[in-house]
């Protein structure tokens, strides 16, 4: 099932056949300590005693953990008291790589559930601004609730279309994680993602289009964005970010290296993308064990 | 944004309550709206929010129930640290049968009002203490969701 699913995506993803393997393990539960709640009492000793024992994901790492074994962490005391948030490794690492700087100005312009907008906050030690924009007002209590709960204190909400958000202000740092057709959380919800109308997807093609543009005009001049999304469609990462780099004065920063990561492509088929695509990173399920994602980190030339 | 006076009533009521000292809260902004009350970090882009339509700002804080000013499990969260008295602390039975719903019978010499729940080191929310009970005042949702652990 996994294989006929992405098979578009054969000659694109490395080690295919490890990838389509991958899709049919268990997503690892990953959890981030929130640092604007501290747990009076060191947290892994606390959790250990509750029989979950968590493993930095990196060595010296003390913010993502990986918690083996089945858990739902929203039972858990600790996750009521807001020391802890579950929370995919990919989508931890998009907000470490736009690193706002505290006492920033900051615009989250699809912020629901408020994982990032969170993660944001932490970065800014709670200081400066965060504007999380969410237009759906459905997903307002759930992102509401989560800035609570992690103790967010720098945190408005509004609720524009991202493509419609007013420039009236400019922001030194936004985050785009704009809506996607989701594919590399297959893994994680085993529903069938949005490619099922080929309709549906280049609409939300044209969405994310305008979404980065406004998001880049939104800039301050010397401002970054990252532009992610979790799917491994061309068409909604470099195609959008390619749409870009020709509409506007837009330039690429690199990503970052991390490790089992792929830089992003400059071909799809016949289509052919701006070179400085390859600074942007591609994340799959079988090289880091967590979703598929996309992240661009796009600032304005100079 | 609300006014000083308003300002003053709120912590004032967190000082003599709580004993949680005015001070903690002078870097913060103080919105209202209704009978409901939120803290937002000061900022330099005081401009910000005026610029654009906002649903909600900050973390919210209290509550007017009746003529009762009830601080919000948030606020209590980040904040209780700082509390002096009016604080409760649960032994794990007390806190399992608070999660269930039922009701504390204490014989405690605090004022009737609200009080913090602590658990080990841990400021969990805020009950109310009636005539030697203490009912919880954590939103069910979150007290269910943690009582078939």
């Amino acid at each position: 099932m996994p294989a006929m699913l992405f098979e578009e995506y054969r000659e694109l993803i490395p080690d295919f056949d490890s990838f389509v393997e991958s899709l049919r393990s268990p997503l690892p539960n990953h959890l981030r300590v929130n640092q604007l709640k501290p747990s009076p009492v060191p947290l892994v000793p606390m959790l250990h005693r509750k029989g979950i024992f968590l493993r930095p994901v990196a060595i010296g790492e003390d913010t993502f953990y990986e918690a083996p074994g089945t858990l739902l962490p929203g039972k858990l005391l600790e996750y009521f008291l807001g020391y802890i948030h579950p929370q995919a490794l990919t989508s931890c690492l998009a907000s470490l790589v736009l690193s706002p700087r505290p006492n920033s100005s900051v615009l989250d312009l699809c912020a629901a559930p408020g994982g990032k907008t969170s993660h944001l906050a932490q970065l800014m030690e709670n200081t400066g601004i965060v504007v999380a924009n969410e237009l759906h007002p459905r997903r307002h209590a759930p992102l509401v609730h989560t800035l609570s709960r992690l103790g967010v204190l720098n945190a408005i909400l509004t609720a524009y279309p991202a493509q419609e958000f007013p420039l009236r202000q400019r922001f030194d740092f936004i985050m785009a994680d704009v809506p996607c057709s989701g594919q590399g959380r297959w893994r994680l919800s085993r529903a069938p993602y949005r490619k099922d109308s080929g309709k549906d997807v280049m609409s939300l093609v044209e969405a994310q289009k305008k979404m980065i543009v406004r998001g880049f005009d939104l800039l301050e001049k010397q401002g970054l964005m990252v532009y992610s999304t979790c799917t491994y469609n061309p068409a909604e990462n470099e195609r959008v970010v390619d749409f870009l780099l020709k509409q506007r004065d837009a330039d690429l920063v690199p990503v970052g290296n991390f490790p089992g990561t792929e830089p992003g492509i400059t071909q799809w088929g016949k289509e052919k993308f701006d070179a400085r695509l390859q600074r942007a990173r591609r994340f799959y399920p079988h090289r880091i064990d967590s979703v598929g994602f996309f992240m661009a980190k796009i600032g304005k030339r100079r | 944004m609300a006014k000083e006076d308003e300002r003053r009533l709120l912590f004032s009521y967190l000082k003599e309550r709580f004993g949680i000292p005015e001070l903690v809260f002078d870097d913060f902004d103080v919105f209202r709206k209704s009978k409901r009350w939120w803290l937002l970090r000061k900022t330099t882009n005081v401009n910000l929010p005026v610029r654009l339509k906002v649903s909600q700002v900050g973390l919210k804080a209290f509550d007017r129930v009746g003529k009762y000013l009830k601080p919000a499990t948030g606020l209590i969260q980040l904040f209780g640290r700082y509390a002096i008295k009016g604080v409760y602390q649960l032994r794990e039975d007390e806190f399992e049968k608070l999660l269930r719903g039922d009701p504390l019978d204490v014989e405690s010499t605090m004022e009737d009002g609200f009080l913090i729940l602590r658990l080990g080191e841990h400021d969990l929310g805020i009950g109310l203490l009636m005539q030697h009970k203490i009912t919880c005042r954590i939103r069910k949702t979150e007290r269910q969701r943690m009582v078939t652990t």
